[in-house]
């Protein structure tokens, strides 16, 4: 089922086309990055999306019900984690989340549960300004969580804490799209986008320039994965029996290596071998060289990831 | 109900801020305090003697301190040190050293009446010693232990008297300053619009199933919210502490409620219309003491010039201002104030019009 839906989205702040016919879906229970260097437009869709935000063209539609920035119907359905830590820093944990659970319309007790989904429950009472850099992130995605929303839209939750406090958001994620949400989140981190996502939209300068899988991604733009062997023993024979495996695309041979080309390097990795230990040589060390989302970002978009 | 909740939400971070407290609260009764300390509310005239004070020493009315000679005497008359000097030594008649100005004059009063009471109490002594027999002293006490009806005498004040009897200074403080803290503290706090929509939580609060004109509503009576606490805790403040009068109660509270209101709203324009929590602060003081001092916060209305008067009633403070002065000086009613209250929720209807759909526009465009 259809989560999300958004098509021809557009918005323009003076002379800056910020976001340009931007369309895409998200199913139930599925996560969809999307993927963009600074300015490319990922905060302002994420507005029209939220309905926070009038858009010069297109539509949104969350779980059937159409999004504006007047209608609420729709804004029951979606919880909503901004880029900015939009908290009370004069107030507690607790307080901040009593007060967004009150304009949510969600039970008191939600918020007890989302402090313990973060693991804040011990720091509930201290003021939010006194919170440390993850701390205040945390709180920042509970809120989002307090009405158990169809969509979440998380807008790089991660920008700047440490590895704990991002692998508890990240772990929190990957527990609510396995219970069926729907997540939007973006990134400047391609380890996170590979870890959460299914699919990735790739934006820059408000145009979405590419989508799909990883893998489709990078068959897109030709490249494959690699696996590169170690061996003792008949080097040539070996090359010939691993390039008669189904899946490898290419074999080259160097010093006492084979370099092989290949549709999928986990998936072919096991029937190379096995090919290879019956043409009579032993493998030393396999490598996996997998294309990453930062080489189809840099190929798309010519920028690095981070700046 | 969402909007009483981000009303709330407003009014419990402004009470929770220790500093703002300060000048919230402490502030303006301090002033109150101070200014009244200052025209007149502790002022017992205080009379400097060169010699035998005499009857002086016992008169309620003024406080007597003694000068060794004529030439100091002389000087802290003239610095103002005392209301008025009596030089008293010698056989000749007593001089008294006065200033030409109001103080000197009300001081002039205070004793010679004393001094003739005394003659009076004195010649009573002679007559009955002369006639009775006795003397002195036993005379003086006979007449000490007369009692006599005081000759019943009312004052009232004729034309338009400036300030009338018993108006302390106190009362002259506490106006001014409720108005000037009122709105002026409206105007600074506003800078918590300004921080919400910096921090994000303004959006977020608009991605909440919550309609914007909730969002505007409830930052609105927030922000009025906080006003009518800060008046009424000078209002109340002054009247327990120093003894303030504010008039007829229910007008005072009428009168408080409509200047909350448009100081709410001043509060939300300027929220609506800043973008850096500096601006606010700059612009909230400019406006604040600005408008206070045309509206005739800092000097009395009646000492400006025709031109300034009308610029006063420009202002809100200013017809708040008459308002005030209607009920204290006047002894006016809700009745008598009924222009003022109808100029002031008009202002307050213009800005929340302004407010409401200046901010409407800020969070979503
Ligand atoms: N309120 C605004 N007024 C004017 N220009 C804006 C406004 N918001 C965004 N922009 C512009 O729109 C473009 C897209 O900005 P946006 O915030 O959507 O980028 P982003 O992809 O989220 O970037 P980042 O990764 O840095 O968060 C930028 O050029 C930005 O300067
Ligand atoms: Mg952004």
């Amino acid at each position: 089922m259809t989560v999300l839906s958004c098509s021809g989205l557009r918005r323009r702040f003076g002379d800056v086309l910020a976001v340009d016919d931007v369309s895409f879906t998200i199913g139930e229970g599925e996560t969809y990055g999307l993927l963009g260097p600074n300015g490319a437009g990922k905060t302002t869709t994420i507005s029209m999306i939220t309905g926070v935000l009038e858009r010069d063209a297109g539509e949104v539609v969350v779980a059937g019900v159409p999004m504006s920035t007047r209608t609420v119907a729709a804004k029951r359905l979606v919880g909503y984690v901004p880029q900015e830590l939009a908290l009370y820093p004069d107030l507690t944990g607790r307080e901040n989340l009593r007060f967004f659970a009150s304009l949510h319309g969600a039970a008191r007790s939600r918020v007890e549960h989302v402090l313990g989904v973060v693991g804040l429950a011990d720091r509930a009472d201290d003021l939010a300004r006194e919170y440390s850099g993850g701390m205040k992130r945390r709180l920042n995605v509970a809120i989002g969580l307090l009405h158990e929303p169809k969509l979440l839209v998380l807008d790089e939750p991660t920008a700047g804490v440490d590895p704990q406090s991002r692998n508890q958001i990240i772990e929190n994620v990957r527990t609510l799209a396995a219970g069926g949400m729907a997540v939007l989140y973006t990134t400047h981190y391609m380890e996170e986008a590979e870890r959460l996502c299914d699919r990735v939209g790739v934006i820059d300068s408000g145009r979405l320039v590419a989508e799909g899988t990883r893998r489709e991604l990078v068959e897109r733009l030709g490249e494959r994965d690699r696996i590169s062997l170690q061996l003792e023993g008949d080097l040539a024979r070996a090359a010939a029996v691993a390039g008669a495996v189904p899946s490898v695309h290419g074999v080259s041979a160097h010093g006492h290596g084979l370099e092989l080309v290949v549709d999928d390097a986990r998936e072919a990795l096991p029937a190379v071998l096995s090919a290879i230990s019956t043409g009579g040589a032993v493998v030393r060390a396999a490598e996996f060289d997998e294309p990453n989302l930062e080489t189809v970002f840099l190929h798309l978009t010519g920028k690095a990831l981070r700046e | 109900m969402k909007v009483l909740t981000i009303a709330w939400n407003n009014v419990h971070r402004a009470l929770r801020d220790r500093t703002g407290l300060f000048f919230l609260v402490a502030l303006p009764l301090l002033l109150v305090f101070v200014v009244g300390a200052a025209f007149g509310g502790a002022g017992t005239p205080v009379v400097g003697v060169a010699g035998d004070a005499g009857v002086l020493r016992d008169d309620p009315a003024v406080r007597v301190r003694a000068f060794a000679d004529e030439p100091s005497l002389r000087a802290a008359v003239e610095h103002g040190e005392v209301g008025a000097g009596l030089l008293r030594t010698g056989t000749g008649a007593p001089l008294l050293l006065v200033r030409s100005d109001q103080a000197g004059q009300q001081v002039r009063l205070l004793v010679t009446s004393a001094l003739t009471r005394e003659a009076n109490r004195l010649s009573a002594a002679g007559f009955v010693a002369a006639h009775a027999g006795t003397d002195q002293a036993t005379a003086l006490s006979a007449v000490d232990s007369t009692r006599v009806e005081p000759v019943e005498v009312r004052t009232s004040t004729t034309g338009t008297a400036l300030f009338p009897e018993n108006f302390s200074g106190f009362d002259l403080g506490a106006a001014n300053q409720l108005l000037v803290f009122t709105f002026l503290n409206s105007l600074t706090t506003a800078a918590a619009l300004v921080e919400a929509r910096t921090l994000g939580v303004t959006r977020r609060m608009l991605a909440t199933p919550t309609p914007a004109w909730a969002v505007v509503a409830g930052e609105a009576l927030g922000r009025v919210a906080i006003a009518l606490l800060q008046g009424l805790i000078v209002l109340a403040g002054s009247a327990l502490l120093f003894g303030v009068r504010w008039g007829d109660p229910v007008g005072a509270g009428a009168l408080l409620c409509a200047f909350a209101l448009v100081s709410g709203a001043a509060g939300l324009v300027l929220g609506a219309a800043c973008r850096t929590q500096q601006q606010i602060t700059g612009l909230g003081i400019l406006l604040g003491l600005g408008l206070a001092a045309f509206g005739g916060c800092m000097v009395p209305l009646e000492f400006f010039s025709p031109t300034l008067r009308t610029a006063a009633f420009a202002t809100p403070h200013g017809w708040a201002n008459d308002g005030f002065d209607v009920l204290t000086r006047q002894g006016g009613d809700l009745f008598s104030i009924a222009p003022n209250l109808a100029v002031l929720l008009g202002f307050a209807v213009v800005l929340f019009g302004l407010g409401a759909w200046w901010l409407r526009r800020a969070m979503t465009r």
